[in-house]
């Protein structure tokens, strides 16, 4: 059994991929499920645009953080002296951002689109919208930071353990 | 006179720079991110890669709140 395996690369790079690929799903689905409520929105009252915008800046972040997660596990993958825990490692911190953002771009999107349309009616619905979405925005974050300290246990290089 | 309003809410956005301020808000989303982490990484944490990550989430929020303020303050304006 040996510790650096040819085929380790293949869930490090799994986790690089579902990191973006998952928040970005979540990402998309906030922003389109919000998008519905501002267009609805802007036949009403449109100088509210600029505010009610705001639950798609939000989804914008969670796709960010995926990113940043992406950009962090691509830069420690190596063909050479890549063990197999660094390459389960990465795709658990992957998949933790992964589905975390998938959450909570779910959560911004329906709640955004909701909160959106009671804007129009009621303007002091604006701050109970943006702590709503802040909430659901930390959702995403707990999961960056589980990835992150999942992966500063492989940071420092763990590569010399192959030629021991 | 539908056609007529939406063309003065057209040059009214244009004129009050909303459109140009939407759009510096998603480019600095996409590039203000991964400068601040491969700047942080070589310039302010010596290779630390975690710090770097963590550095280019706060400047990710940091656009958020930008933002938040910009559209309650443009809101007051009007």
């Amino acid at each position: 059994m040996s510790v650096c395996p040819p085929y380790a690369p293949f869930f490090g790079f799994a986790g690089v991929a579902s990191a973006m690929v998952l928040s970005t799903i979540g990402a998309a689905f906030g922003t389109a499920k919000a998008g519905i409520g501002i267009a609805g929105l802007g036949t009403f009252k449109p100088e509210l645009i600029m505010k009610s915008l705001i639950p798609v800046v939000m989804s914008g972040i969670i796709a960010v953080y995926g990113l940043v997660v992406s950009v962090l596990i691509s830069g420690a993958l190596t063909p050479e002296g890549y063990p197999l825990f660094a390459g389960f490692i990465h795709l658990g911190a992957g998949l933790a951002c992964g589905f975390t953002g998938l959450t909570a771009g779910y959560a911004i999107g329906i709640v955004g689109d909701a909160c959106v349309r009671a804007y129009v009616q009621e303007s002091k619905v604006f701050v109970s919208m943006v702590l709503i979405l802040i909430f659901a925005e930390v959702l995403g974050l707990y999961g960056l930071i589980v990835a992150l300290i999942m992966n500063s246990k492989v940071a420092g290089g763990v590569g010399e353990i192959c030629y021991s | 006179t539908e056609q007529a309003a939406i063309g003065k809410l057209n040059t009214q956005a244009a004129s009050n720079g909303t459109l140009f301020k939407l759009v510096i808000f998603s480019l600095s989303l996409g590039i203000i991110p991964l400068t601040s982490y491969y700047g942080s990484l070589f310039y302010l944490w010596n290779g630390n890669s975690t710090l770097a990550a963590i550095t280019a989430i706060v400047a990710a929020n940091l656009v958020l709140i930008a933002y938040i303020v910009l559209s309650v303050l443009e809101d007051k304006q009007a």
